[in-house]
């Protein structure tokens, strides 16, 4: 009988698999800024209750959130040519859909993927900041934006964290669908790879092993960026002639 | 002129009126105490002044500056907001920072101050509430009345024309309001002007130097803490502070 499983394979072609890493890197780090930009935006939004513009983003929410990430990949990279082409019609132009690089309508789907779980966490957060601290803030004089960037943002994200990491990981493992775009990516390359040598059970085994790892140095980062944000456990020793209460007999 | 002057502020909550037309005139140095039942716009006074509400109608003036407390205007409100400075019954420390980093928060970002002048500064301000030894303690390092002093140092260091403070005691434990009692004692002692909603009659008397008995939105008394606690001549105050025990009421038996 031939060699059914070829273990060593599974570790051997990874360095073949890691070239393709950056593209996967690109892929998730740009979904990303798109979607936490886009997900404060509908928070915002959501928050501020403007009227229409909640309801649309209440909407999108539904939408993103009711149908699986390959049926919205596919939606986008059909979609958008036919929304082109309606665009030159109307508009006389002229613009190439083959122009467009395929890795485009994957970050456009996954950002938007993203910005509508994370818009949801970071609502959440922004929230959970009681507003005691706001009132403080304008009795001190500040405008609106400097309350979201001194007092809300930093809070929130120490709330938000936890959630953001688990959506970051989902987005990581969620670029392996971007071939459906078209676009070759570490699971892309891998296919590539099986479709030659026939080992796809080794190629899937490799990809578990490289998408795991990466999952554990996420989790180990966002880890790391709590506890360095978080407000510290211990409280400070004062020494005894640095005490000034009761110098001063309050 | 007066140093403070408050006309026609006019507050409803739906249909409930809480303030009916208030014109207060306050001293540069005055520590005005307003005293009443509850529900009647004790803070809802001091928050329209700040802003915090939004009144129906209303001006006032302070320092000869003429604001219009209806105004949409970001900038007029913020210049107010920033010749008022509010201390709150919750206290509403920034969470995420330290003693030192809420006392200079304002400094650096409102008043854009650079950050060594400001660190001086709030490190003087928080030395005068006693709070210099915790500089670096975190709000939930610290108890109800230490944060408060924090809070009360973060109004101060933005040099406030005027002192709002909403019931500063009432949210902490008995045996820590006696340390907050002194520091807004020694803080009205500097001449601070403030305008103070509480329920610390024995306090009032002590440090204030005018009382206002509101009701129903409206000032129904006004005078010296002698005048008030001792020959009060409005039904309505007396029975008040028979209530508070401040008056010995008739005899009753239970």
């Amino acid at each position: 009988m031939s060699k059914l499983f070829d273990g060593k394979l599974v570790f051997t072609q990874i360095p073949t698999l890691l070239e393709y890493l950056p593209i996967t890197i690109e892929l998730t780090l740009v979904a990303l800024i798109i979607g936490w930009i886009i997900g404060l935006l509908l928070a915002m939004i959501k928050i501020k209750r403007i009227p229409v513009l909640s309801q649309l983003a209440a909407l999108f929410v539904s939408i993103v959130r009711g149908t699986p990430v390959i049926v919205q990949l596919y939606l986008t990279y059909f979609g958008i040519p036919i929304a082109l082409k309606y665009f030159n019609y109307y508009n006389g132009t002229s613009y190439n859909v083959n122009t467009v690089p395929p890795i485009l309508f994957a970050i456009i789907a996954l950002g938007l993927n993203q910005s509508a779980f994370d818009s949801e966490t970071i609502r959440a957060a922004i929230q959970s900041v009681d507003k005691g601290q706001v009132e403080a803030a304008k009795a001190l004089g500040m405008t609106g934006k400097q309350i979201l960037r001194r007092v809300l943002l930093p809070q929130a994200v120490t709330v938000a964290l936890p959630s953001l990491g688990n959506s970051l990981i989902a987005l990581i493992k969620g670029t392996s669908l971007a071939f459906t775009c078209s676009v070759v990516e570490m699971t892309a390359r891998g296919k590539i790879i099986a479709g030659n040598n026939y080992r796809y059970f080794e190629v899937y085994c490799s990809l578990a092993i490289i998408y795991w790892l990466l999952t554990i140095i996420i989790e180990w980062v966002f880890k790391y960026i709590e506890k360095k944000m978080s407000v510290p456990e211990d409280v400070p020793i004062i020494k005894e002639d640095q005490l000034q209460e009761r110098r001063l007999n309050l | 002129m007066s140093f403070v002057e408050i006309r026609g502020l006019s507050k409803k909550f739906g249909q409930n009126v809480v303030l009916n037309d208030i014109n207060l005139d306050i001293r540069k140095g005055d520590v005005v105490a307003i005293i009443g039942p509850s529900g009647t716009g004790k803070s809802t006074l001091l928050r329209a002044l700040n802003l915090l509400e939004k009144p129906e109608k209303g001006e006032v003036s302070i320092e000869g500056n003429v604001y219009d407390l209806t105004t949409k205007s970001a900038k007029k409100k913020l210049e107010l907001r920033k010749s008022t400075e509010m201390v709150f019954q919750q206290f509403n420390l920034f969470k995420n920072k330290t003693a030192l980093e809420n006392v200079m928060e304002g400094l650096l970002i409102v008043k854009r101050m650079k950050k060594e002048e400001a660190r001086k500064r709030a490190i003087n301000q928080l030395e005068k509430v006693g709070m210099g030894d915790r500089l670096n303690h975190y709000p939930r390092h610290l108890s109800g009345g230490q944060q408060q002093r924090v809070a009360i140092a973060r109004a101060l260091a933005m040099e406030p024309k005027m002192l709002l403070m909403d019931e500063p005691t009432s949210a902490l434990d008995p045996e820590l309001v006696s340390e907050v009692l002194l520091t807004v004692k020694k803080v009205a002692q500097e001449g601070n002007t403030i305008l103070l909603v509480t329920h610390e009659m024995n306090f009032v008397k002590k440090v204030a130097n005018r009382v206002i008995f509101l009701e129903n939105g409206k000032v129904v008394a006004d005078g010296t803490p002698k005048e008030i606690f001792e020959n009060p001549s409005n039904d309505r105050l007396k029975e008040f502070l028979v209530k508070i025990h401040m008056l010995e009421g008739l005899e009753y038996t239970i």
